[in-house]
C-alpha cells in the first residue's frame, strides 16, 4: 500500500523503526510484485463483476447446471476468458498471502512449511483449472 | 510488522490509523477468505469437465439454506476487497488524494454498504418467507419459451416439472 519507492525488502530491524536493506544481490521482484497486485486487481475488478454479474444475474442459480456450463464453454473465447479469470485470480490471491505468511510466520523454517503448502495447493488448483479448460472436448461431455 | 505477535486484535483495533487500519485489515482478512473460497470454487467446478453428475449434485446442495449466509459473506468479502483495493489503486497512483484518505475510506463504506443492501434482500428475503426466490418464475418462463434449453431438460427435475406443465 506504500508507493514503490518506500517499498523495502525484508532485512534487519533497525533501531528506530523499519528495516536495513538486506545484503547480497539486489531484486526488483518486490517491485515488479507491487505493480502486478496493482494491475491484476484492476483487471479482477472486471473480470471478476462480469463473472458474479452473467452468472448470478444473467443466467440466475435457479438456470445454472452442467450443461449450461459446458454450452458456453463450447465458445473458445469464454474458455480463455475463464483462463484468465483463474489464472489472474489465483496469482493475486497467491502473492496476498505470501504478504501474509511473510508477515505472521516468522520463524524461516516454519515459513518455508506454511509457504510450500499453501503454494502447492493454490498452483494446484490452478494448473487442474487451466488444465481442464484448455483441453477438454465440449461434444464428449454433452453426450454423458 | 516485527511485533505481529504481540499485537492484539484490540490494540490493531484502537491503533491510530484508524480507518486506514480497520480497511487495512478487512482488505487481509477478505482477500484469503475469498483466496480460500476461490480454491473451493476453481476445483469443484473442474468436475462440471470430468464428472458432471458431481457438478450438479454441489449445485444443489448449495441451494440449502445454511450455504445463503456463506454466499452471502463470500460476496461482502469479494466486494469490499475490490472496492478497497479500487481505493488503494486511486491513492497509490495520485498520491495528492491522500489528503482526503479519511473520507475516501468512508466513500468506500457507502459503496460496499450500498451494493450490499439489495444483494442481502435477494439472497436472505427467500430463506425467511418474504419473497420468491428471483430466479424461479424468469426460469419458468424461459424454459417454456425453449423447452429444450439446457437447464430445462431435467438434470434436477425442473425440466420434467416445466415438461408436465407445457402439456397441460
Amino acid at each position: 500500500m506504500s508507493a514503490p519507492a518506500q517499498v523495502v525488502e525484508r532485512g534487519v530491524a533497525r533501531g528506530g523503526g523499519g528495516y536495513l536493506r538486506p545484503r547480497g544481490k539486489r531484486s526488483n521482484f518486490e517491485v515488479l510484485s507491487w505493480f502486478f497486485m496493482r494491475i491484476s486487481g484492476l483487471l479482477l475488478i472486471f473480470l471478476a463483476l462480469y463473472h458474479l454479474v452473467w452468472w448470478n444475474l444473467v443466467i440466475g442459480v435457479e438456470h445454472l447446471d452442467s450443461r449450461v456450463v459446458i454450452e458456453r464453454w463450447n465458445n473458445p473465447f469464454w474458455r480463455l476468458f475463464n483462463v484468465a479469470l483463474v489464472v489472474f485470480a489465483m496469482l493475486h490471491g497467491l502473492n496476498g498471502a505470501r504478504y501474509s505468511i511473510e508477515d505472521y510466520v516468522r520463524r524461516p523454517g516454519w515459513q518455508l512449511a506454511v509457504k510450500s503448502v499453501v503454494y502447492t495447493v493454490v498452483l494446484g488448483a490452478m494448473a487442474v483449472a487451466v488444465f481442464a479448460l484448455l483441453t477438454f472436448d465440449p461434444a464428449t461431455v454433452i453426450g454423458r | 510488522m516485527a511485533n505481529a505477535r504481540r499485537t492484539s486484535l484490540f490494540n490493531s483495533l484502537s491503533y491510530r490509523g484508524r480507518e486506514g487500519m480497520w480497511t487495512w485489515m478487512l482488505h487481509r482478512a477478505t482477500g484469503l477468505g475469498v483466496l480460500l473460497f476461490l480454491i473451493i470454487h476453481v476445483v469443484e467446478t473442474a468436475t462440471v469437465i470430468y464428472f458432471p453428475a458431481t457438478y450438479d449434485w454441489f449445485l444443489d446442495s448449495y441451494k440449502t439454506g445454511l450455504f445463503r449466509f456463506a454466499e452471502l459473506l463470500i460476496f461482502f468479502s469479494v466486494l469490499f476487497h475490490a472496492v478497497n483495493g479500487a481505493r488503494i489503486i486511486v491513492q497509490d497512483f495520485w498520491p495528492y488524494v491522500m489528503q482526503r484518505q479519511r473520507q475516501l475510506v468512508w466513500a468506500t463504506a457507502a459503496v460496499v454498504v450500498l451494493a450490499m443492501l439489495p444483494v442481502t434482500w435477494m439472497m436472505l428475503a427467500p430463506i425467511f418467507g418474504l419473497a420468491e426466490e428471483p430466479g424461479v418464475e424468469r426460469h419458468r418462463a424461459r424454459c417454456m419459451e425453449t423447452p429444450d434449453a439446457p437447464a430445462c431438460a431435467g438434470v434436477h427435475g425442473a425440466g420434467s416439472a416445466i415438461a408436465g406443465e407445457v402439456s397441460l
